[in-house]
């Protein structure tokens, strides 16, 4: 349950902050384009990460204390390192509600959503592992493995909904997302390999088979992605194939919101024995 | 870049993605005269809200020993221990919320 509330938490601020950075990036390098009615999938992405988020907070507490009741819960969000910086996330997302509700602030959501997306780095197992102790290190480097996960996956769903209404500037918009996307990419596999080897090469023990066959999973899943992605950039943009891209896109985002509930367990798994 | 990364694998320390026991004093199963400290030592920095130790006796009794937790270690400060066996049971969370728990026995000669 604890792993399931924080992939999704996970899938929701990735969506969250991925489609509202990449929207923003739309709006400012290609205003011909005209904006999305995406409100309402922005409000149940709101609302989605309010409840997996306070799921997480509820679990991880009856975890920690091995114990549950509202005590727990509240010495876990005012005593511990996770609990603060819950309600820092918390706070960020019912900054977009109010933002969303009052239709302005579309920058300043993008920052908001970043910051309920990376926040969870600072107790990720990157940061725990981090070398020589600085748990900033890795944190840093969680924190922009998530970010561009997010631009990666929120991108992909934003250009779904620009097929979905046959937007007449459709390539436009691909070539400007693939150029951002490749960029995300590099970053999001650099940071993926440092806070893999960073938690199963530079600690003592034995990887725990389990972990390991989790991360082979999102592993095989993200080489599927990155070759459907070179495949689009590559081989049918250049030759405006837009059908077979936005088919592609569907199973990369597919496949990316698989990866990031598999990344959830990951979360919850003791790496090494 | 290429020798960031390495340079960053190579520096990295022994550290453990959970708070796991590195270290106690009195060592697990030692055989001491006298015990006026009891230290345990994790790998990372401990939630001292769900962090903590109890001493028990050969009977499996607790103790009332004052015991804080600071930092990576949970100390136990008992008066004085009669010869016999003893048991220090832990449970330790580090920050990223998971609870891990254990024992170290030792035992005290005359």
């Amino acid at each position: 349950m604890l792993a399931l509330a924080r992939g999704l938490y996970f899938c929701a601020t990735l969506l969250l902050f991925g489609s509202s950075a990449f929207t923003f990036l739309l709006r400012t390098r290609l205003p011909m384009i005209l904006p999305l009615r995406d409100a309402p999938l922005r409000w149940a992405l709101l609302l989605l990460a309010l409840i997996t988020g306070s799921a997480w907070l509820g679990l991880a507490a009856a975890a920690m204390a091995d114990a549950m009741d509202s005590q727990v819960v509240m010495t876990t969000a005012t005593d511990t390192l996770f609990g603060q910086f819950f309600l820092g996330r918390i706070a960020a997302l019912l900054g977009i509600g109010l933002l969303l509700a009052l239709r302005r602030g579309k920058s300043l959501i993008v920052l908001l959503s970043a910051l309920a997306l990376l926040l969870p780095a600072a107790t990720s197992h990157a940061a725990a592992a981090s070398p020589a102790g600085f748990a900033a290190i890795g944190a840093i480097t969680d924190a922009v493995h998530l970010l561009t996960a997010g631009f990666w996956i929120g991108g992909l769903a934003v250009l779904l909904l620009l097929f979905r209404r046959a937007e007449p500037n459709m390539l436009l918009a691909l070539s400007l997302f693939s150029d951002w996307a490749m960029v995300a990419v590099l970053l999001l596999v650099m940071t993926g390999l440092i806070n893999g080897a960073s938690i199963l090469l530079g600690q003592e023990g034995k990887a725990s088979l389990l972990y390991l066959a989790a991360l082979g999973v999102k592993l095989v899943l993200v080489a599927g992605m990155i070759g459907l992605a070179v495949v689009n950039r590559f081989r049918l943009m250049p030759k405006d194939q837009e059908t077979p891209i936005a088919r592609h896109a569907a199973m990369e985002l597919t496949a990316g919101l698989v990866v990031v509930l598999v990344a959830g367990l990951l979360g919850q798994l003791q790496p090494l024995q | 870049m290429k020798k960031l990364v390495l340079l960053m694998l190579l520096a990295a320390s022994p550290a453990f993605a959970h708070a796991r026991l590195t270290s106690s004093d009195p060592a697990a199963d030692a055989k001491v005269k006298t015990v006026k400290t009891i230290t345990l030592s994790f790998s990372e920095k401990l939630e001292p809200a769900f962090s903590g130790a109890s001493l028990l006796d050969a009977a499996g009794k607790a103790m009332p020993v004052p015991s804080s937790v600071a930092g990576k270690v949970i100390t136990l400060l008992p008066m004085s221990l009669k010869p016999g066996r003893y048991k220090v049971e832990y449970h330790s969370v580090g920050h990223d919320t998971h609870r891990i728990t254990g024992s170290v026995s030792f035992e005290v000669i005359p």
